[in-house]
């Protein structure tokens, strides 16, 4: 592939993918050049007359630093990458860029986009919370996903592990929904690789949108990056859960800086996954208890909202009912339901073996969480 | 000019019988052990030629040749002085060597003469069938413990040439004052709560399951684990003299009787070397912790931080009941049939409640990936242990009483040895479809678990051989295993590795 063929496109995710470079400094960079241009000046030397000088002054290496990146992201290869990840390069003068970043102040200078953006002009809310959820948390996401997507809005998330993944799994089991994952690597590789499969259907229905080219690996600094974007397009934030100092308070602080509303799901108080929303909650986030405290939230109509499925399991009684709730307010080992029914151990593993058959308990590390009906999804 | 004189060396933990040859006689003065020693025994010349000077005996400035035989077996230690000794003095007339050749000798000396304890001296002395042994008087108990003639007690080496010359009497040494008797305080009535682990613990000791407690830190399980040897029966005479052969072997102090009659209990530290676990050592093999957890329990306490060679060792020794530990020119059989307790974290944060790890994916991937599949696959029992609730800690009364469980236990190894003749975890697939039929119900239950994959083959077999037990603690003994028998043993076989996919 010789230079001239490469698209300006291939410029911007080449440079997009240089170390250190931010959306503050690819802005700068590509302010009133064409990407060709750029990429020369970033990858050569900068005559000191030149205004954009004063940007490698801020850091001492930059100028060597990039020199050396430019040998080892070739545009026509980073070109290549988006073609064969079928990834589209949106910068800031396409008609296709979300609208609610233009004003922002840390708006991307560019975002590779799976699927079709057109889909933000619809409501959109946020939900995000802890990878390491509860059951009941992940369960609240799934209806949560669910019911706002019946509602005809668009569920924004992360499409990580926990929380993320079931808000979009609920989302997509909706026919017609348009679920948006924005994420914090490239779009070549999903992560978690566990998560390959709800990366393609989300791209097929929605989009997913990143803020770095093809081949970028997940690090851990891109996605406190991430969620600034995710806070930025959305009109509500919800967080399901979140501990102390989980990542999705960062996203809560973002969405804040932003006049975005926050609700969070409250949460037991013995419930370490809880901490960072109930925190939220005193802090003045809106409780969001069901479906429809987001809905009054956006100003939608409520009234078709949090209508249950038909729950087929066979309903618990006596002892087993007392069980499922006591394991609803927060998990319970077998020791705990021994002393809070009396049994000998032999019945109870009895009694929660048949709950857990019957898909009312689920047992992870020897504690019993109760399992709501929208659990399948979660 | 010539005598033959009884002794023994040790090779892992049992005896073998040496006969120590010495020649005495014209040629230039010099001193040659032939026969094998290894250095520990070469080195004898000195220690046996100062303590005669020592304790003021004539020592034969002339040839002095000595053959340990059977003289195509390693010897080794220190344990062959004392032997050697009395056939210079017997071989150079300084005493009868008649009455020194009736008598066998064990021990080793120090360069004035005196006796010294070794490792060893039952096994040693067990070997010498019903000879008169001599011994050091610190060895006295350990002697006594498997000599089935008399037991000479000595202090120094001079009191034996009055005696072998018939001047005087054996003398009468008083054996030493036996260690303080530990009284175990740790009983089962002090635990409080922990329903479901207390519950495994007299399973594993009425089955002899091994046990893999998984928990955060600070939920007992160590204390659980060291409740265990209270509820197994006393050891009966055979293995009482198979566990102090072990802990004689090792060096390790005999209680008061000199027999060992309760399970020993070993707790090795997770640094702890392949070698100091399984056994064995250059030159000399010494018993490890296995083999002194030989009748008992060994707990393995953060059992994923050992070593994976040092666990890989445990593999054998678990399928066999006993090691082989090989070295180039010694093979040694120490045995090991002890009951494993092991205990660990659910991950690498300690875990908790449902969302309250911190760990990543990757890192619990790796800590769980440390048990390897075969290893795990000897635990019959894997709970989980929570760490106690408030109620329960504060509650003024624990639960039963050792005793009271100990007795349950031993009327459930009664049972299974009756009908079967051998502990419950014993049971192999045919055995068990023999003497572990299920009724309907649990059949249904296993068979819903095999089928949605929540269930392998082996898992199959361990779930059958816990229910087995778990009948048997009930006081009816039932023939046919009732299908709660089922779901508590699928309770207490905690798919911990969920994580890794693997299906128990």
């Amino acid at each position: 592939m010789t230079g001239a063929s490469i698209p300006g496109a291939g410029y911007v995710a080449a440079l997009a993918s240089f170390d250190r470079m931010t959306a503050t400094r690819l802005r700068a960079l590509l302010r009133d050049r064409d990407p060709q241009e750029a990429y020369a000046l970033a990858a050569g030397r900068v005559q000191p007359s030149d205004p954009i000088a004063t940007l490698f002054a801020e850091y001492a290496d930059l100028a060597q630093r990039w020199r050396t990146e430019a040998r080892r992201h070739r545009p026509a290869d980073a070109w290549r990458r988006c073609v064969e990840a079928g990834v589209d390069v949106v910068r800031p003068d396409d008609a296709r860029f979300p609208a609610q970043l233009l004003g922002d102040p840390a708006c991307p200078a560019v975002l590779f986009v799976r699927g079709d953006l057109d889909v933000l002009d619809a409501r959109r809310v946020g939900i995000v919370g802890t990878r390491n959820a509860t059951q009941q948390g992940r369960a609240t996401a799934a209806r949560f996903g669910a019911e706002l997507a019946e509602a005809g809005v668009v569920v924004v998330s992360g499409l990580a592990r926990g929380v993320d993944g079931a808000a979009h799994r609920g989302a997509l089991s909706v026919d017609g929904s348009h679920p948006v994952g924005i994420v914090g690597n490239g779009l070549d590789q999903p992560y978690p690789r566990q998560h390959a499969e709800l990366w393609a259907r989300v791209a097929a229905r929605g989009a997913l949108v990143s803020e770095w080219p093809p081949g970028t690996p997940p690090d851990a600094f891109r996605f406190p990056l991430r969620n600034r974007i995710l806070a930025a397009l959305v009109e509500v934030l919800v967080v399901v859960e979140s501990r102390e100092r989980g990542g999705s308070l960062i996203t809560a602080k973002e969405a804040g800086e932003r006049s975005v509303d926050v609700m969070a799901v409250p949460g037991s108080v013995h419930s370490p996954a809880s901490a960072g929303t109930n925190r939220l909650l005193s802090d003045g986030a809106a409780p969001a208890t069901e479906t429809a405290d987001i809905l009054v939230a956006l100003g939608l109509d409520t009234r078709r909202a949090g209508r249950t499925r038909f729950d087929p399991r066979p309903a618990p009684r006596g002892t087993a009912a007392a069980i499922v709730e006591s394991c609803r307010s927060q998990p319970l080992t077998l020791d705990a339901v021994v002393d809070s029914t009396g049994l000998s151990v032999a019945d109870a593993a009895m009694a929660v073996a048949r709950l857990e058959r019957d898909g009312w308990l689920r047992s992870t590390g020897g504690w019993f969480e109760a399992i709501d009906e929208w659990a399948d999804l979660a | 000019m010539f005598a033959s004189i009884s002794s023994a060396v040790l090779h892992g933990a049992v005896g073998h019988p040496i006969r120590v040859e010495v020649h005495v006689g014209k040629g230039l003065p010099g001193f040659t052990i032939s026969g094998l020693p290894d250095e520990s025994v070469r080195e004898s010349r000195d220690r046996v030629r100062a303590a005669i000077l020592s304790s003021a005996l004539p020592y034969p400035d002339i040839r002095i040749t000595v053959n340990l035989a059977p003289s195509d077996q390693r010897k080794t230690g220190s344990g062959l002085d004392l032997a050697i000794a009395v056939g210079i003095l017997a071989a150079s007339g300084v005493v009868d060597p008649a009455a020194a050749q009736a008598v066998a000798y064990v021990g080793e000396l120090g360069l004035d003469g005196s006796l010294r304890a070794i490792p060893g001296v039952a096994p040693m002395v067990g070997s010498l069938g019903d000879e008169d042994v001599v011994v050091p008087v610190d060895s006295a108990v350990e002697a006594h413990v498997a000599a089935r003639g008399t037991v000479r007690l000595l202090q120094r080496l001079d009191e034996l040439v009055a005696v072998l010359n018939a001047e005087q009497p054996w003398p009468e040494h008083e054996p030493p004052a036996p260690p303080p008797e530990v009284t175990t305080s740790a009983d089962l009535a002090d635990v409080h709560g922990q329903h479901a682990a207390r519950r495994s613990l007299e399973i594993a000791a009425a089955g002899g399951h091994h046990l893999l407690m998984v928990g955060p830190p600070g939920a007992g399980k160590t204390m659980l684990a060291s409740r265990l040897p209270g509820l197994l029966p006393a050891l009966d005479r055979e293995r009482a003299l198979e566990a102090t052969m072990v802990h004689s072997a090792a060096g390790v102090r005999l209680p008061a009787g000199g027999l060992i009659t309760r399970p020993p209990y070993r707790a090795p530290h997770h640094t702890t070397s392949a070698v100091a676990l399984v056994g064995g050592g250059s030159g000399s093999i010494r018993p490890g912790e296995i083999s002194l957890a030989h009748c008992g329990v060994l707990f393995m306490d953060e059992i994923a931080e050992f070593a994976p060679k040092v666990l890989d060792g445990l593999r054998q020794p678990l399928e066999n009941r006993h090691i082989t530990v090989s070295r180039s020119k010694i093979n040694v059989v120490l045995p090991a049939d002890f009951l494993l307790v092991a205990a660990m974290n659910p991950c690498p944060c300690g875990g908790g409640a449902p969302g309250a790890c911190r760990c990543n994916a990757a890192n619990l991937h790796r800590y769980l990936r440390r048990l390897s599949g075969p290893l795990l696959d000897r635990f019959d029992l894997r709970v989980d242990v929570h760490r106690p609730g408030v109620d329960d800690l504060l509650a003024s009364t624990g639960g039963e009483a050792t005793a009271v469980v100990a007795e349950r236990v031993r009327l459930a190894r009664e049972a299974a040895v009756g009908r079967q003749g051998c502990l419950n975890s014993r049971l192999d697939g045919s055995r068990l479809d023999r003497f572990a039929p299920l009724d309907t119900g649990g059949r249904a239950v296993l068979r819903d678990r095999l089928e949605r994959g929540r269930l392998s083959a082996r898992g199959y077999h361990r779930v059958r051989r816990v229910a087995r037990t778990i009948a048997d603690l009930d006081p009816r003994q039932p023939d046919v295993i009732p299908e709660r028998a089922i779901h508590l043993a699928l309770e207490l076989r905690a798919p911990f590795d969920e994580a890794l996919g693997r299906v128990a």
